[in-house]
């Protein structure tokens, strides 16, 4: 690794991360000792998921660009096939799905390379038409139009929006030298803390529900309490990024909406399929699309709004 | 050789494929330790139940496993049935005897006196995905030949989609193999006791269901 170091602000900010964990776990730990109750052994549970969930976004953030995306590439392949397992395919979608794998390591390898054109084009134009040709191929015509539908917005939802991460690797940005991995956890940070607030300021003040028939428990109160706090966040981890104050500030308020945007998006698409969770791969937590519901949407806004703001 | 072979191949090849790439998640995969000599018993939708079952067992166990196939299909050619004998230590069975043939039950039976484990599907066929046909009565005689081996039951879930009848596309999706604990057969009459053992697999399906929390 010639040359290869890791910005000191990254090592400070995961210190915090994994202090904060580890208070957290030890805290948790010894009230279940003196007491153990059933929401004491949820709340371990899910707090050990949160750590190796750490343990890879800190890979995400801290290794050499090719490591990042290929985790963020393999997690991606996962919820995609999640949301391929829960859909209710027909069998005769299954040669479309499988060409749709295949689409994952092609986007992030275009992502990679910063192919920004092909990038774009890929999913919506290349792999929407052959997927639904392949459709069209296996001859069944039974409700092809939802087969149609449904393997596009799979693979949009997953490797279309995921990969935009990998895009922030290679931000060449003048006078700013904490780099892809600085973007990326400020992006993760604020969307996982966006969901945190909302909850705390639904649980505190919430009074008028915001979308009963989707998410019953999501109010007015939480979600505007949300998006201003993630908005203060914004501001105190400016350091990580190469914004300005006013621009920090609109940042964390896209991030605030989007990041509900997605989670709503999600929940809707559960209900639908009278699912609570996607699957119960992460212990606590569901399914892998149930941890990346805001991040999808969040991580292309983020993008865009980095290039409007600092046009490289 | 032959289960050095294997221990490799299903410790580094198989397991990391099946947890990693396809999205198998193994349920109570504790039961194999509870018992020296079983029958595995499982519903049956694709050829990777076997896989599967085999994958989940312990290394020393799998040695002594042996899966139960059916010749008309898979002894075909010598070549398949060495295949079948390499990666499932197979006993194929004929699923339909004819005259002065040794019948299938009892070359299992033997292999249950040799000190053998089973895994078995009593369906006898695949069908269609996601679908819980007939058991055939083999199980139950063998579970009354033997009345000191316990039976596992074994509930597979979405493996149908992953490669179905007819299919050799194996796709990647989420499915699960779920192990009941070894139980002894508790009733005597065949039918009861065939009964009793699709209960067990009933049981973990419901088991399955629930865990999958439905609003």
């Amino acid at each position: 690794m010639n040359g290869y170091t890791i910005p000191t602000p990254l090592l400070w900010v995961f210190a915090g991360i994994f202090g904060f964990l580890a208070i957290t776990t030890l805290i948790f730990q010894v009230l279940s000792w003196k007491k153990p109750t059933p929401l004491l052994q949820e709340m371990l549970l899910r707090t050990r998921s949160w750590w190796f969930m750490a343990a890879g976004i800190a890979l995400v953030v801290m290794a050499p660009p090719i490591v990042g995306t290929i985790i963020i590439g393999y997690v991606c392949f996962v919820a995609l096939r999640e949301m391929f397992s829960i859909s209710g395919f027909r069998e005769a979608d299954r040669p479309a799905m499988f060409f749709a794998y295949f689409a994952i390591p092609v986007q992030f390898y275009l992502a990679y390379q910063q192919n920004l054109e092909v990038f774009y084009y890929f999913i919506p134009l290349v792999m929407s038409l052959s997927m639904a040709f392949i459709l069209v191929l296996t001859g069944s015509t039974e409700s092809i139009g939802r087969s149609m539908a449904l393997t596009i917005t799979m693979l949009l939802l997953t490797a279309y929006l995921l990969s935009h991460i990998v895009l922030l690797y290679n931000m060449d940005i003048p006078g700013y030298h904490i780099g892809g991995g600085g973007l990326i956890i400020f992006l993760v940070a604020l969307t996982g803390f966006n969901d945190v607030f909302q909850f705390f300021w639904g649980k505190l003040l919430g009074k008028h529900k915001i979308l009963p028939t989707v998410s019953p428990n999501k109010t007015w109160e939480g979600f505007i309490g949300g998006i201003f706090s993630t908005a203060g966040l914004a501001l105190g981890l400016r350091f990580l990024t190469p914004f300005s104050i006013e621009a920090s500030a609109i940042v964390g308020l896209a991030i605030g909406i989007m990041g509900f945007g997605g989670d709503v998006m999600i929940s809707a698409i559960k209900r639908d399929l009278r699912l609570k969770d996607t699957d119960d791969l992460i212990p606590g937590h569901g399914g892998a699309m149930d941890r990346l519901d805001s991040i999808l949407v969040t991580a292309p806004v983020f993008y865009h709004l980095l290039t409007f703001f600092i046009p490289s | 050789m032959k289960h050095l072979f294997q221990h490799f191949f299903y410790t580094f090849f198989v397991r990391p494929w099946l947890r990693f790439i396809i999205g198998v998640r193994f349920e109570n995969i504790e039961a194999f330790q509870k018992a020296d000599q079983f029958i595995a018993v499982a519903n049956h939708n694709s050829h990777f139940d076997t896989v599967s079952i085999m994958a989940a067992l312990p290394n020393h166990k799998r040695a002594k496993t042996r899966a139960v196939a059916a010749a008309d299909y898979f002894g075909k050619s010598n070549f398949t049935g060495l295949l079948m004998s390499l990666f499932f230590n197979s006993i194929l069975i004929k699923r339909k005897r004819e005259q002065g043939e040794v019948s299938a039950i009892d070359i299992l039976d033997e292999h249950l006196k040799k000190g053998d484990s089973l895994i078995l599907f009593p369906e006898g066929s695949r069908g269609r995905p996601g679908v819980i046909s007939d058991f055939k009565k083999g199980i139950a005689i063998l579970l009354q030949r033997n009345p000191n081996i316990p039976f596992i039951p074994v509930y597979l879930d979405g493996f149908g989609r992953v490669l179905p009848k007819d299919s050799f596309l194996i796709l990647p999706l989420v499915c699960k193999v779920r192990f009941g604990n070894p139980a002894i057969a508790q009733r005597h009459d065949t039918d009861a006791l065939l009964e009793e053992v699709k209960e067990a697999i009933f049981s973990l399906k419901n088991e399955d269901e629930r865990d999958r929390n439905h609003f």
